[in-house]
């Protein structure tokens, strides 16, 4: 895995520091931007359009004098305009150098917004809730369930165009927990303070790291058990008339009360963890149950790409609700509150009339940032994450004579979960490739030139096809 | 208030260390042993037996030869009672007591050791059965419910009293019990037998603890606690402001409002004090708690949620911080309430469950204020010197009561009656003047507590202790009003009734009542005839001036007790005179009138009150003319002597005597149109919810100090007569359409403001100034209430 993604480094994924003009792309066209600080990340959405060359044909005119051609019609290759969002993801310590490359950059500096939202660590729900209500929509396979130890980890929901209610808990410094009813109907329901702050403010106080992710990294190696008191540590085994198993934590950070022991980073970070998580998880599914909702989805910084944050939340809502409510991850959460606020600031262009389609050319993959997924990016300085997204020409509804079509799945085989399947798909794909390129540079009217296109077109789709067989997801 | 503790070493308060003979009292009658060992105390309950005195009145024989002047003996009676104890202490003590206790056995054999709680198991020489904590904690959490008045409270900080008591409503179910332990336990309550832990939380009072030690190098759980108080949370908590420059007004969240805890640690170097730390933690866990507990609550459709553990016992500021954390997630829809007793609810509950085949449930059990601490004795904040002392003690004492207690069935609407007028918890002045006027009258007692002694000497030396014990209560109550919980002129009044038990004084006033009683009795036949001359309007006008003057003989009251101190021969005559000319301070008497000129009303229930003049010659007269109406009349007096009170028991010979002398009440005790009932009470305020009849006095009592904490409680074998099935038989079978409350106590104090179902006469006379001043009259003004619920005019 490691090796994989250390190798794209000269790749289009992205996920690692590339120059400016690689990532802030097609700005000259530039229409708005909005800008959303986090306590960590900030998050920048703008609107462009990019040129690019459409095959269209045209019927011979069979009514004309000269030479009546046997061709049925002719291909012409046409330049087109059309509508992207791009959304761009970096640590604040580039804010400064980002804003410079933009502002030198831009054209028509005087018709740009920048909307800001976010204000810090909290979460300004009405726009998160918009940025949800964007990527269920459009995105296909934009949320998934989180198992650890299943075959695949990654349990992708089929999209339900109906995506009403749902709960959206917002996990950054502290917790917002969102009532999503319609489009335009979002109401925090409930918070906490205790969030992805206090694990990191209080993390940061008991093992004097201050890197949020170095905490995670020391919990996923920590035992809690030796800093939390178990019900077996109280009672000897499990409270058999209550129902409590004796594994459960009966208090956190209970054995630091009275032990004189030094307790180790790891432990403390992993305690720490658990008992976030176990909260949260908690409230959550509190606030589901008392209005009636089984979707939950999950997002902030705390959870963005952190296996072990998700697996900590799901554990808990598993154990809260019984199975009854599902914790629900979203592929592009980091983006949400961005996404909301351009969409914002975009009202008068619409966009929520059109549907949108992930580029899956511009866009990073899921977990391309994670720390525990590529040990090696952590030693870099900048990582980027990107997500590009087209304007599809228009609505995408449901063919009306489906069955039913929440549970419509179009693919036979999820190759996510059929391994053997997978292997054989990737391997057939990665060996058609090079027929495609013979295909595509005879498409073109000149050769030359379109072997080099057809080169980058090549490195790119093996390297997808590379990270694919690493990364299903 | 330190001082005033601190100079309580030398009473019985038993609010600082004690040899343990003084706080394992009457070991040697021990009978059964339940442990309840916690993370830092731990919690002992036995169940012993006292004896003391009781003041009986017996007839003489009349038939015999030399008849005697006197109506009735008085005779002290040794009667040996149950007690329950519940004794509290530091852990790190337990080795200490069960030596002692070990040592002081005398038939081990039958003891068992009921253990709960989630620490270490010690045995003593029987076996050791680990009961589950849960349940014996729900146990506890029933008991004191329905048997401890104003046992529930809100705590709030800033207001007037910080401590508001609950009324106590019989009905408890359903409510939440959060438990916050090392861990949080969330457990909703259905029925006495029926419980169901609905949640829970690995965020507790182990969390603050344990964290706080990591963060502060305080080991100690009170000295964080007292770091904490002294902490500013927001200079470690990430505020609302802090990220938007003011409040988020669009979401509704204020400015102060904690986005994060300890989210400014995240990101800044500075180093963070102790106290800043503590606090964001206490907040953080307070608050996480308290939206648990909303939610569940909500959830489960429950008003009442009660908090208990050791992260809430007795600490302001943990209760200060969930009471805001539940009032902001709930915005008043919930109230946090606390319980005064909540450390010892596992250990009430591990006896009760160990002592399932003696049916302690099924009796009811009172408070004993004599040998109770009062609330927050033991807290740090509120006594810093308590905190050097190594091994301090908390006690609570309570009277098991005969029968289960009832409501009066006539009360319009027991969850919302409050028998006391006033609350002096609330009310500074009028605390105040009552606390004073108790005390200037406290010599008068002990002189009148020593009369009644056959030996002067060393009843002197008993009273001197009295003395000075209820001498301290006051100077408590007078720092810490909400000691046992609202306080009112009942329970200053309850409390010196017990603090006399406790020395033995069982009827201080029973040789006073004796005289009076004999005197009086000598003028009811002319009083009735004089009565009988009148015309029918002007003796229903004497009748009730007659009950009025008679009220005015009252010891209880300081202005007539000197009156009756330096002149014995003051009148029953010179007494109308004193009283208030009409119109009255409240008037009724035209509209009584005119209800008299219609039919007669078919049962009345009289609650009287003085003996002698008063219920010889005010009450009986008045009897009389209702009897020979055609209604049927039950008198209602108390069960244990209070004040010149008439006891149930003075009252049946007093009875017999004048029913010797008058066909009407013989007629009407024949016919059974009269009939005495005891009130159940002891005390000179009548509470109309609890009746029940404490034949044998009982009492259980907890003591209480930092860390070592003496619980006793007596057991009685229950009476025949159970005055519920009798109030129960009045109300219903003879359709009581009538009651009649007299006297201060009873009508002023308690149940001025009280809605019955039936009418109702409330007569009393105010014989303290400023009392009557409070209510816009003057001394002597008379109150003569009559009331007739809306809709049965």
């Amino acid at each position: 895995m490691a090796e994989c993604v250390g190798g794209s480094s000269h790749t289009m994924d992205k996920s690692i520091t590339l120059p400016p003009d690689q990532i802030f792309r097609n700005l000259e066209n530039a229409k708005r931007f909005a800008i959303d600080i986090g306590g960590s990340l900030t998050k920048l959405a703008y609107y462009s359009t990019v040129q690019h060359k459409v095959a269209k044909v045209r019927s011979f005119d069979h009514t004309a004098k000269e030479a009546p051609s046997d061709k049925l019609y002719e291909i012409s290759m046409q330049e087109e305009v059309t509508a992207r969002l791009h959304f761009i993801k970096f640590e604040n310590a580039y804010i400064e150098t980002c804003l410079d490359f933009i502002k030198d950059h831009l054209v028509n500096t005087e018709t740009k917004v920048i909307k800001a939202t976010g204000g810090g660590l909290i979460v300004c729900c009405p726009l998160h809730g918009r940025g949800c209500n964007f990527v269920l929509k459009n995105i296909p396979h934009e949320a998934f369930v989180y198992a650890r130890h299943a075959d695949s980890e990654f349990r992708f929901q089929t999209t339900n165009p109906d995506i009403f209610p749902y709960l959206l808990v917002n996990i950054g410094s502290g917790v917002s927990i969102v009532k999503v009813e319609s489009e335009d109907k979002f109401e925090r329901i409930g918070g906490s303070s205790i969030g992805g702050g206090t694990f990191w403010g209080l993390g940061a106080l008991l093992t004097k790291t201050k890197r949020f992710d170095e905490l995670l990294q020391l919990a996923s190696k920590g035992q809690h058990t030796n800093v939390d008191m178990l019900v077996k540590d109280i009672y000897g085994g499990s409270y058999g008339c209550l129902g409590l198993t004796g594994d459960l934590i009966a208090s956190s950070f209970g054995k630091s009360a009275t032990a004189d022991t030094d307790f180790c980073k790891e432990d403390m970070a992993k305690s720490l963890l658990h008992m976030i998580s176990n909260d949260i998880g908690q409230l959550a599914c509190l606030y589901a149950k008392l209005h009636g909702l089984s979707r939950v989805y999950f997002g902030g910084f705390f959870i963005r790409g952190h296996p072990v944050t998700m697996h900590t939340i799901t554990y808990s809502i598993n154990f809260f609700t019984k199975g009854e409510v599902q914790a629900l991850f979203l592929r592009h959460e980091g983006y949400l509150g961005a996404i909301g606020a351009f969409l914002k600031g975009a009202e008068e262009d619409n966009p929520n009339q059109y549907s949108w389609g992930e580029n899956y050319a511009g866009s990073s993959g899921l977990m391309s940032v994670s720390p525990e997924m590529n040990p090696l990016q952590r030693a870099r300085s900048g990582t980027f994450d990107m997500l590009e997204m087209d304007r599809l020409e228009r609505q995408l509804v449901n063919l009306p004579l489906l069955q039913d079509p929440s549970s419509y799945i179009p693919d036979t085989m999820d190759l996510t979960e059929d391994a053997p399947a997978r292997e054989y798909w990737l391997y057939c794909f990665e060996e058609a490739l090079d027929g495609v390129v013979k295909r595509a540079v005879a498409s073109q009217p000149d050769p030359q030139e379109a072997a080099t296109r057809a080169e980058k077109f090549c490195q790119k789709y093996r390297h997808k096809l590379q990270t694919l067989r690493h990364q299903p997801l | 208030m330190a001082e005033c503790v601190g100079g309580s070493s030398h009473t019985m308060d038993k609010s600082i260390t004690l040899p343990p003979d003084q706080i394992f009292r009457n070991l040697e009658n021990a009978k059964r042993f339940a442990i309840d060992i916690g993370g830092s105390l731990t919690k002992l309950a036995y169940y012993s037996t006292v004896q003391h005195k009781v003041a009986k009145v017996r007839s003489f024989d009349h038939t015999a030869k030399a008849p005697s002047d006197k109506l009735y003996e008085i005779s002290m009676q040794e009667e040996v009672t149950a007690r329950l104890h519940f004794i509290k202490f530091e852990n790190a003590y337990i080795e200490t007591c069960l030596d002692f206790i070990k040592d002081h056995l005398v038939n081990t054999e039958t003891k068992v050791i009921k253990a709960t709680g989630g620490g270490a198991i010690y045995g003593l020489t029987g076996p050791v059965d680990k009961e589950d904590e849960m349940t014996c904690l729900i146990k506890g959490c029933n008991f004191v419910l329905k048997n401890i008045p104003h046992e529930a409270f809100v705590y709030a900080r800033h207001a007037d009293s910080e401590f508001r008591f609950q009324t106590t409503n019989p009905d408890i179910f359903p409510y939440l019990l959060v438990n916050i332990g090392s861990g949080v336990s969330i457990v909703k309550v259905e029925s006495e037998d029926k419980f169901e832990r609905i949640g829970g939380s690995s965020i507790g009072g182990g969390t603050f603890w344990g964290l706080g030690a990591l963060l502060t190098k305080t080991k100690r759980f009170d000295e964080l606690l007292q770091l904490a108080s002294k902490g500013q949370h927001t200079n470690v908590d990430m505020l609302v402001k802090d990220i938007y420059g003011g409040s988020y007004g669009c979401l509704g969240l204020t400015g102060d409002l904690i986005a994060s805890s300890f989210g400014k640690s995240a990101t800044a170097d500075t180093d963070f004090c102790k106290e800043d730390m503590a606090k964001s933690l206490l907040h953080m866990i307070s608050n996480d708690i308290g939206q648990l507990a909303c939610l569940y609550a909500k959830l489960h459709g429950l008003s009442r949620v009660y908090f208990g553990g050791f992260f809430i016992r007795g600490h302001p500021v943990t209760m200060h911080t969930i009471t805001y954390s539940i009032n902001f997630f709930t915005k008043g829809e919930v109230q946090a309430l606390f319980l005064r007793h909540e450390g010892y609810l596992g250990a009430i509950g591990a006896f009760l469950k160990g002592a399932e085949e003696d049916n302690p449930n099924q009796y009811s059990w009172g408070e004993n204020y004599a040998g109770s601490s009062g609330l927050m004795s033991v807290s740090p904040e509120m006594n810093p010197l308590q905190r050097a002392r190594s091994g301090t003690f908390d006690m609570l004492e309570m009277d098991r009561l005969e029968r289960q207690l009832v409501n009066l069935p006539l009360l319009q609407d027991p969850s919302s009656y409050i028998p006391d007028t006033m609350d002096l918890t609330e009310d500074a002045p009028a605390r105040e003047y009552w606390l004073y006027c108790f005390e200037e009258a406290l010599d008068g007692v002990v002189k009148r507590a020593v009369a009644s002694q056959p030996d002067p000497q060393e009843a002197a030396t008993r009273a001197e202790k009295f003395c000075q014990k209820y001498r301290h209560k006051l100077q408590t109550l007078r720092h810490q009003p909400f000691a046992y919980g609202s306080l009112t002129v009942r329970s200053l009044l309850d409390t010196r009734e017990h603090c006399l038990n406790e020395f033995n004084f069982p009827d201080p006033y029973s040789k006073i009542k004796q005289r009076e009683n004999d005197s009086a009795l000598k003028y009811f036949q002319k009083a009735v005839k004089a009565l009988e001359q009148l015309s029918w309007e002007d003796r229903q006008f004497a009748l009730v001036r007659g009950v009025l003057a008679g009220n005015v003989f009252d010891w209880g009251a300081k202005a007539v007790s000197d009156v009756l101190e330096s002149d014995p021969e003051f009148g029953f005559e010179e007494a109308k005179r004193q009283l208030e000319v009409r119109p009255w301070l409240v008037d009724c008497f035209d509209r009584w009138l005119e209800r008299l000129k219609g039919p007669p009303h078919k049962c009345a229930l009289f609650f009287v009150d003085n003996s002698g003049v008063d219920i010889i010659l005010g009450v009986m007269p008045f009897v009389r003319e209702l009897l020979s109406r055609g209604t049927e009349v039950v008198l209602a007096s108390n069960s244990g002597p209070a004040l010149n009170d008439v006891t149930n028991g003075e009252l049946q010979i007093l009875t017999e005597r004048i029913a010797a002398m008058d066909p009407v009440i013989r007629s009407g005790l024949k016919e059974d149109r009269l009939t005495l009932v005891q009130s159940g009470s002891s005390s000179p305020c009548l509470d109309l919810r609890w009746f029940f009849s404490p034949s044998y006095p009982s009492s259980y009592r907890i003591v209480s100090t930092a860390e070592v904490c003496v619980c006793v409680c007596v057991c009685v074998p229950p009476s025949l007569s159970r005055l519920d099935k009798v109030l129960a038989m009045v109300v219903r079978e003879r359709q009581t359409d009538l009651v009649i409350i007299e006297g201060m106590g009873r009508a002023i104090h308690t149940n001025y403001h009280a809605m019955l179902s039936c009418e109702s006469l409330k007569m009393a006379v105010l014989k303290n100034s400023w009392l009557a001043d409070r209510l816009g009259g003057k001394l002597f003004s008379v109150v003569f209430k009559y009331e007739v619920p809306a809709g049965k005019c």
